[in-house]
Formats: C-alpha cells, sequence, structure tokens
C-alpha cells in the first residue's frame, strides 16, 4: 500500500486558482443582478427628480394629461391605469381562479392534457397580438355590438389585458392549491364531505394566501402592461381625466410609449422627457409594492404548512 | 452518463442562421429593377435620415424605396414621430432631410440657426385639412371657420355637446370673413378626436381655422386642450367614425381613402361652402388646402452626395410620381418650377 | 335521542343514500366549466380570426412577404428586416443573458452562504423579474441611448432585452439546480472534486435539460417582446437593409413585434391583412420555440 504524504492530499494550485477564478466570475454575475436594480433605480430616479424639481407643481392636477403642452395630470393616467387593471381582473381573476380549482381538484388526466397546454399558448402569445386582437375583434364584436362605445376604448383593452393576464392567476393560484397537504383533504373525505365542500370550505381557504397572491401578482402585471394599451385604448396623444370605460383613455405605460416614440428632444414644455422617467417611476413603485406584498402573501403559505 | 444537449450546439446553429441570414439580406430585390432602370448615372452611396411629418411620410418612403432600387450602396431611415418633432431633430443636426406639413416655424428657424445649419425648403406636393365627423351625423354638413373656432377654440374648453357653442357662435356672428355661422348647432354629444402637437396637421389646422379669431380676440391661438388627441390617423379615422356626432380634422388624403367610414364636411372659409376634392385644393377653392415641404440640409451634402442625389430624383418627375401615389396632390407646372429653381439655387 | 333534531346516524345515512339534489355541486362545476370553454374559445377565436385576416397575404404572395422590406406600398411590403432583427436580438439576448443569469444561478445555489446579502440578492431577483418591460426600456433609453451614447442601433436593443431576460434565467436555472439531490454533489465532493469540479460534473450535466427549457423559454419571451424595443428606438418607419453583419448590428434596425404595432396603427385596410400575417409568423415561431422547449423537458425530465 502506498503512503501519501500530507502534501500530496492538498489540492493542487493549478486546480485551486481555477476554483478561485471561477467563483469570483460567478460572484460577479450574481452581483450584476444587483447592479441592474440599482441602475434601474437610479436612471428612475435621476430624471423624475429632475422632472419633480423643474416642474409648476399645479400641472400636476389639470385637467387631462397632454404633456406636450404642459398638463401633467396624474390623476388622469393613474385613473386610466386602474380603471383597465380593474376590467382586466373581472376577467382573469374568476377564468384564473376557476381554471385552477377545477386543474387541482377535479381534472382527469384527458382535460388536465388538454387545459394545460391551452393555458400555456395563452401565455405565450405576446401582448402585440393581444392588442391587435382587441381592436379586430373584441372591441366590434364584444363592446360596440351592444354598446355605442368608439372603437378604442378602455373596456375593449382590459378585457384583452385580462386575456393576458388569466393564465398567470391560474398557474400562481393551482400551485397554491396544489401546495394544499393531502391530509386536509383526506380528513374532510372522511367526515364523508362531497368533493365540491371539501374544494370550496377546505382546499380554498388554506390556499387562500397564494391565491391572494396570485391575485396581487396579476394586478401587477395589467398594471404593468403596455402594447395592448397602446394600441387599442386610444388616447395616445393625451387625454382628458375621464372615469367611463367605454371610452378611449390613457394608462401610465401608453403615456410612456407616445413620449418615447416622439424625438428625444420633444417640442412643446420642455420637461415631456422627463415626465417619461416620473411615470416610470410611479409604474415601478406600484408594481414593486404588489409584487413585495404578494412575496409577504406566499411566504405566509408557506409558514402554514 | 452522457451529457445531454448543450445550449452550445443550439447556439452555434442560431449563429450560423443569423450570419447567413444577415449576410444575404444585402440587397432587397434591387437587380431586376436595376437591370430595368435603363442605362443610369453613377450611382450613389451613403446614408440619408430622414424624419418629421407622418403626412410626408409615405410620400418619402416611396421616393427613397425607388431611389435605392437605383442605387444600392443608398440606405436609408425614413420614419414620421410628427412635424414638430422631425424639426425639433433636423435643428439638432441629427437628420438629414426634414419632412413636413406645414411650413418651418421662427422658433424653430431660430434653433437651427443657433446650431449653425442651413437648409433650403422645397414644396413638393399639396394636402387639404379634412373636417370630418360621422356618417350617422346629418345635421351637419358645413362649417365655416366660425363654427370651427366656437366649438374646436380655445374658449371651448368643456364644451360637451354641440349646442355649447352656441352662444359662442352668436358672439362671433359678428366677425367678418370667416364664413356664415351655422349655429344653431344640434343638441348632441361633441366627441373630438383629432391629431396632438406633435402634428403639422393640427398646426394647419390652428393656422387656418383659429388663429385670427383667436387673435383678435385676445386668445391663445390653439384649439381646446380636452379632446382624444392621437397622432395615429388610423386612431381618429376609428374614433370619428365610431360614435354617432363627432368630429375632427385629418389629412384630406386619409380622409378620402376612409370616406366609407367618415363624412367628409364642406368648410366655409369666408367664400361659400367648398367640398374638398383634388381639384378644389389644387386650385385653392378649398380654404384649408397646404402645402406639403421637404427641408434639406445643404451643409451635409458636400460630405454626403446621396442628399445631392436623392433630391434630385426626388423633384424629377420619375420622384415627384410619388405624391399622387401616396394619394396626394401633385404641384402645377408653375409650382414645381418654382420647387426646381430654389433647388437649383440653393 | 330527541324526536325533533335528527341524530347523528340519520344524518349519515341519509347523505349516504344521496338524499337531495345537489345543484350547488351542479353550479360550481357549471362555472369551472365555463371558464374553461371561455379559456379555450378566446384562444381558438383569436388564432382563427388571426389566420383570415393573413389569408390574403399568406395565400398571394408568402415568399415575397418573407424576403421584402418594410414599405408604404402595401404590395410591396415584407418582414425579412423584422426577422433578422428578432434573431439577432434574441442571439445577442443569449449570449449576454444566458451565461450570466447562469452564472449568478450557480453562484447562489452552490457557493453563497445564506446570509442576509444572499437573501437580499435572491429578493432583489424576484423583483427584477415582476418589473414591467417598458421599465426596463426607460433603462436602456437612460442609460445605453443617451448616458453611454450609443444611440438607437441593434446592440442597445439586445443589452435591454438581455437585462429584462436575465431575472427569468436565474430563476428557472436556481430552479433546476435545485432539484438536483444533494447526493449528487456529495458523491463528487467525496471523491475530492472541488466546488467547480463539482458543480461542472455533477450538477449542471443533471440539470441541464431544466436549465435548456427555462433558457429557451425566456429566448421565447425577449422574442415577443416590444415595449423595450420602442422604448430604445426601433425603427417605427421604413429604412433599408444594411450590407454586412457590423452594420446591421451598429445601424438601424427592427423586428417582428414591432413591425405588428405599427401597421397595427396603419389606416389603409391591406395593412390589416399584413398586421396579421406577421402574427402568424410571430406567433408560429414562438409556439414552435416553446413547445421545443416543452418537448425537452419531457423527454429529458428525470425521476429522482
Amino acid at each position: 500500500m502506498t503512503s501519501l504524504s500530507a502534501l500530496e492530499l492538498r489540492v493542487a494550485p493549478g486546480r485551486r486558482r481555477r476554483e478561485a477564478f471561477v467563483r469570483a466570475a460567478f460572484a460577479v454575475a450574481a452581483g450584476l443582478t444587483v447592479v441592474v436594480s440599482a441602475a434601474i433605480v437610479l436612471s428612475l430616479l435621476g430624471n423624475a427628480l429632475s422632472f419633480i424639481l423643474k416642474v409648476d407643481l399645479g400641472a400636476l392636477w389639470s385637467d387631462g394629461w397632454f404633456p406636450r403642452r404642459g398638463m401633467y395630470d396624474i390623476k388622469t393616467i393613474v385613473a386610466g391605469t386602474l380603471i383597465i387593471a380593474g376590467i382586466a381582473m373581472l376577467v382573469a381573476a374568476p377564468l384564473g381562479i376557476a381554471t385552477a380549482l377545477y386543474l387541482s381538484e377535479y381534472a382527469g388526466r384527458r382535460t388536465r392534457s388538454i387545459l394545460k397546454p391551452v393555458l400555456e399558448l395563452l401565455a405565450a402569445i405576446p401582448s402585440v397580438v393581444l392588442g391587435f386582437f382587441a381592436l379586430t375583434w373584441i372591441s366590434p364584436n364584444l363592446i360596440q355590438r351592444f354598446t355605442d362605445a368608439p372603437l378604442f376604448s378602455m373596456a375593449s383593452a382590459g378585457i384583452a389585458v385580462g386575456i393576458l393576464v388569466t393564465p398567470l392567476v391560474s398557474s400562481v393560484a393551482e400551485d397554491a392549491m396544489h401546495a394544499v397537504p393531502d391530509y386536509l383533504r383526506e380528513a374532510s373525505y372522511g367526515l364523508g364531505a362531497r368533493r365540491r365542500t371539501t374544494s370550496v370550505r377546505v382546499v380554498v381557504p388554506a390556499a387562500v394566501s397564494g391565491i391572494v397572491a396570485a391575485l396581487l401578482l396579476g394586478i401587477s402585471r395589467a398594471i404593468g402592461e403596455t402594447m395592448i394599451v397602446a394600441i387599442a385604448a386610444g388616447a395616445t396623444g393625451g387625454s382628458l381625466f375621464g372615469l367611463n370605460p367605454l371610452e378611449p383613455g390613457q394608462t401610465m405605460t401608453a403615456a410612456m410609449t407616445a413620449l418615447a416614440i416622439g424625438s428625444d428632444q420633444v417640442r412643446g414644455a420642455a420637461l415631456t422627457f422627463e415626465s417619461l422617467f416620473f411615470v416610470g417611476l410611479l409604474l415601478f413603485l406600484m408594481t414593486l409594492s404588489l409584487n413585495l406584498a404578494s412575496e409577504a402573501f406566499v411566504r405566509r403559505v408557506r409558514r402554514l404548512y | 452518463m452522457t451529457h445531454t444537449t448543450r445550449v452550445r450546439p443550439a447556439l452555434a446553429g442560431i449563429l450560423a442562421v443569423v450570419v447567413l441570414a444577415a449576410c444575404s439580406n444585402t440587397g432587397s430585390p434591387t437587380e431586376s429593377s436595376a437591370a430595368s432602370a435603363g442605362p443610369s448615372v453613377a450611382p450613389v452611396t451613403g446614408t440619408l435620415t430622414i424624419s418629421g411629418s407622418s403626412t410626408v411620410e409615405p410620400i418619402t418612403s416611396i421616393v427613397a424605396e425607388d431611389f435605392k432600387a437605383k442605387n444600392a450602396g443608398v440606405d436609408y431611415t425614413v420614419d414620421g414621430p410628427g412635424t414638430g418633432d422631425g424639426f425639433a431633430l433636423f435643428c439638432n443636426g441629427e437628420t438629414d432631410i426634414s419632412d413636413a406639413s406645414r411650413k418651418i416655424k421662427d422658433e424653430e428657424a431660430t434653433a437651427c440657426a443657433d446650431k449653425g445649419i442651413h437648409y433650403v425648403e422645397l414644396k413638393i406636393g399639396i394636402d387639404g385639412i379634412s373636417v370630418i365627423t360621422s356618417h350617422s351625423n346629418d345635421a351637419v354638413t358645413c362649417l365655416s371657420f366660425l363654427d370651427l373656432y366656437a366649438l374646436l377654440g380655445p374658449e371651448s374648453q368643456k364644451f360637451a355637446k354641440w349646442s355649447d357653442a352656441n352662444a359662442l357662435a352668436g358672439e362671433l356672428a359678428s366677425l367678418d370673413g370667416y364664413g356664415d355661422s351655422h349655429a344653431p348647432y344640434p343638441d348632441a354629444a361633441l366627441e373630438v378626436t383629432a391629431p396632438g402637437e406633435e402634428s403639422g396637421t393640427y398646426d394647419t389646422f390652428v393656422e387656418f381655422a383659429i388663429t385670427k379669431i383667436a387673435t383678435a380676440r385676445e386668445k391663445d391661438a390653439a384649439t381646446r386642450p380636452d379632446y382624444t388627441a392621437s397622432g395615429d390617423d388610423n386612431v381618429i379615422i376609428e374614433g370619428v367614425s365610431g360614435s354617432d356626432s363627432s368630429l375632427g380634422w385629418v389629412g384630406f388624403a386619409f380622409a378620402d381613402e376612409n370616406k366609407d367610414s367618415v363624412k367628409l364636411l364642406e368648410v366655409d372659409g369666408g367664400k361659400g361652402c367648398v367640398a374638398p376634392t383634388p381639384e378644389t385644393i389644387a386650385s385653392n377653392e378649398y380654404p384649408m388646402s397646404r402645402p406639403l415641404f421637404i427641408y434639406v440640409n445643404t451643409d451635409k451634402e458636400a460630405t454626403n452626395p446621396a442628399i445631392t442625389a436623392f433630391v434630385d430624383y426626388y423633384l424629377s418627375d420619375a420622384g415627384m410620381a410619388a405624391v399622387t401615389e401616396a394619394d396626394y396632390i401633385a404641384l402645377s407646372a408653375d409650382e414645381l418650377a418654382a420647387t426646381r429653381s430654389a433647388w437649383e439655387g440653393r | 335521542m330527541t324526536a325533533t333534531s335528527p341524530s347523528a346516524g340519520d344524518l349519515v345515512a341519509l347523505r349516504l343514500r344521496g338524499g337531495g339534489f345537489d345543484w350547488r355541486s351542479y353550479l360550481l362545476h357549471g362555472a369551472m366549466l365555463l371558464a374553461m370553454l371561455l379559456a379555450l374559445g378566446i384562444l381558438l377565436v383569436l388564432l382563427a380570426d388571426v389566420a383570415m385576416r393573413a389569408l390574403p397575404v399568406l395565400t398571394q404572395r408568402p415568399l415575397d412577404f418573407l424576403t421584402s422590406d418594410l414599405s408604404s406600398r402595401p404590395a410591396r411590403a415584407g418582414i425579412v428586416q423584422g426577422l433578422i432583427g428578432s434573431l439577432l436580438l434574441v442571439f445577442f439576448v443569449a449570449i449576454l443573458a444566458i451565461p450570466v443569469g447562469v452564472g449568478a444561478a450557480v453562484y447562489l445555489e452552490e457557493y453563497a452562504r445564506d446570509t442576509r446579502i444572499t437573501r437580499f440578492v435572491r429578493t432583489n431577483i424576484r423583483n427584477l423579474a415582476g418589473v414591467p418591460a417598458i421599465v426596463y426600456g426607460l433603462l436602456g433609453l437612460a442609460v445605453f441611448v443617451t448616458l453611454l451614447g450609443l444611440g438607437k442601433i441593434l446592440i442597445v436593443g439586445g443589452l435591454t432585452l438581455a437585462i429584462l431576460v436575465l431575472p427569468i434565467v436565474v430563476i428557472t436555472t436556481s430552479e433546476a439546480l435545485r432539484a438536483v439531490p444533494g447526493s449528487i454533489r456529495e458523491a463528487a465532493l467525496g471523491v475530492g472534486a472541488t466546488r467547480w469540479e463539482m458543480v461542472r460534473s455533477h450538477v449542471l450535466p443533471y440539470a441541464a435539460p431544466g436549465i435548456l427549457t427555462g433558457t429557451i423559454l425566456s429566448l421565447a419571451r425577449a422574442f415577443g417582446e416590444t415595449a423595450p424595443l420602442l422604448m430604445v428606438g426601433a425603427v417605427a418607419g421604413t429604412f433599408s437593409g444594411h450590407g454586412g453583419l457590423i452594420e446591421q448590428l451598429t445601424g438601424p434596425y427592427t423586428a417582428l413585434p414591432t413591425i405588428v404595432f405599427n401597421w397595427a396603427g396603419q389606416p389603409q385596410d391591406e395593412f390589416r391583412s399584413l398586421t396579421a400575417a406577421t402574427i402568424v409568423v410571430l406567433v408560429a415561431v414562438i409556439l414552435l420555440v416553446n413547445g421545443t422547449a416543452i418537448v425537452l423537458r419531457n423527454r429529458y425530465d428525470r425521476r429522482w
């Protein structure tokens, strides 16, 4: 039997150097993600602050969002965002939760093999496509047929955003329901409950944190959606404050798109370019808080089980 | 255990496809058209950056395409963020040619002068501004400048119905030279969809219908701010056609193309109601006909011969054919001669 | 047992005999079926409507459509510039986001200790994944176009999309790495491998299918993104195809989704058909890529 000295058991220096190098490289990669975050926050903050400092604060409470006229009424675009997100959740919440419940508690292999791909397909469709669909099909066939709304309306954009968000809500809600441990179901069945009672009275309440997380994520996604509203909701140059979903409207994201497609040195009030970042910061903060809240709810689920 | 499929072969595959595709797209379908162009001057090379009016964009785009077919070495970019935005870029030296659906404004000319940019203004076509409403709106067939001011001017903010403007129209009736008032207006919702301020169409409309009356009444020469503004003509057409008692304005070419969806109103500029047609616009009988321009950066010609060759082509008969192809109105023979001599004499 | 209220035994007996019509269950079942039908129906209507609108272009001039440049003349307009732009962008995303993303995930899963910093980095990445795409466009506009002065070129678009996709790559790779059982790692460490050698020879090969699926799905996502590209200056009009690869990378560019957006705003009817045809190509590519990823995932899905 050969004997080994302690020296030979050490890792060869070449290997050690390589190990150190690789570790450093991966650490840098991980660090880059933090750099990205910082860059987002800094770039938004810098220009947004410059906007706030220079703008006449009265302009932030005017009759409408007309950036080229120096009217930066925030409540117009926030209202537009919330109205469309609201309509979207009216579509996505029932559709998403119902499909999640079915997939989790009821579906057999065959239904699952149809329903899951359908949802994954819907999730894969880019938002421009849904925007085009809203303009060419949803608006004439679902909205204009029953109301006297114009072709461009927040309602048609809202429905399309709802379709966009449904697979997300469904997937997260289904994960939450799936995560409910089987012993709870078995206890329920053991007492003689039928499937409906178990699903509605046991599983859903147990999964409620996850379902809330799903809804919050859905709202966050709906708020951040850009292309559907840019194509189908209309008022890209500016709009008055309005709460009627059957009218065209502007969201924060559509306002940003309209500002950016013009040139960098847009005409009109000199602050038009910086207002873009101000709105971007608002949007970022809104979606960040929704996402953090959603994560808090998911953590609650994990803690309980 | 086998190493399962790596990303690397897939990446190599994508890279190969991409390089092949990129390298093979050096020329679009140019070979056939270049052959049929006949004996040509030595082809030029260079890059053309053109921006500005979305109204003029279709014309310039066609000319650029045809020009490139004859000069494969030229690359171009044409887009249409709006006349105003176009001038901002032009006077900052970022574009070679600026499309415009109105003349350059004084402050824009000053901005160009400040940056030392010399340019020549070339009229290349004529368009009209059409006032449009929905086909369901039977009550209105003609509007005068007076009516347009009453319904759309700076003092009309918050008028939600046509009839809200009756009082203002009454006040204005005493003014002369702006056509007859067509008040009282119908008691119907006034929904306005029209271009926003980045658009030359907006500026021209204001110049024709609003400015003089506004100045006479010492108001701001601008429209009311409360309407659905969009730089997208499609939005305007759809917005106006979609509601029963709508109102808006848009370039004649677009309105004419969509006359099945919207009703083009007659306009009275002080000489009676005139309907917009190519003839009335060309003869200026229609009160809102406007010239279309291109502004060329003459300093850049020294380093970029493509600009000279391009504008030469633009003003030739072959190039000017694009104006009518894009459904605009061609210049008269005199006007074309004037433009050509402006170009020669720059 | 009292005479008025039924006993527990009576209740169970009643339930077992199935007394009464359970309308609530039917209602719930009906509601769920309706939801599924709606989801399926929406998908079918969307695909069918788009396909029908695209038919004129796709039947009359399919090859010309795929190989022509953008044009104001609808009869001549084509999407080749968008195809090339999209391919180049996806290529950029792949070479930038995948190494960095996989590297970051490996670090977080295999090397980093569970400290406050690590948890912060993880939370940060999760939040980044939820940031709307348009904000990444703002980042690209502020940093790459304006601050670094690179202008509105394809490389900037690629960088912006790569940053957008990065958090997703990190998250999916992390999940794939976590799924590898610890015994595999211990086997390598037990024979004296360094951590990197263990990861390279034991963990990565087993996690590769999951990582591959995740990266393919994120590339498909980048392929369909529009808002960030509009922010950083993808061309909104027409432009001529540039020459070699370098000019393509450093010049104006467009992508399939931006073409869809631009054409959707054109008033002429023929552009509706062109928009639909572009959507058909876009969706076909995305479905193909997603389908491949799913097939790969199913094929290589190991059961531990």
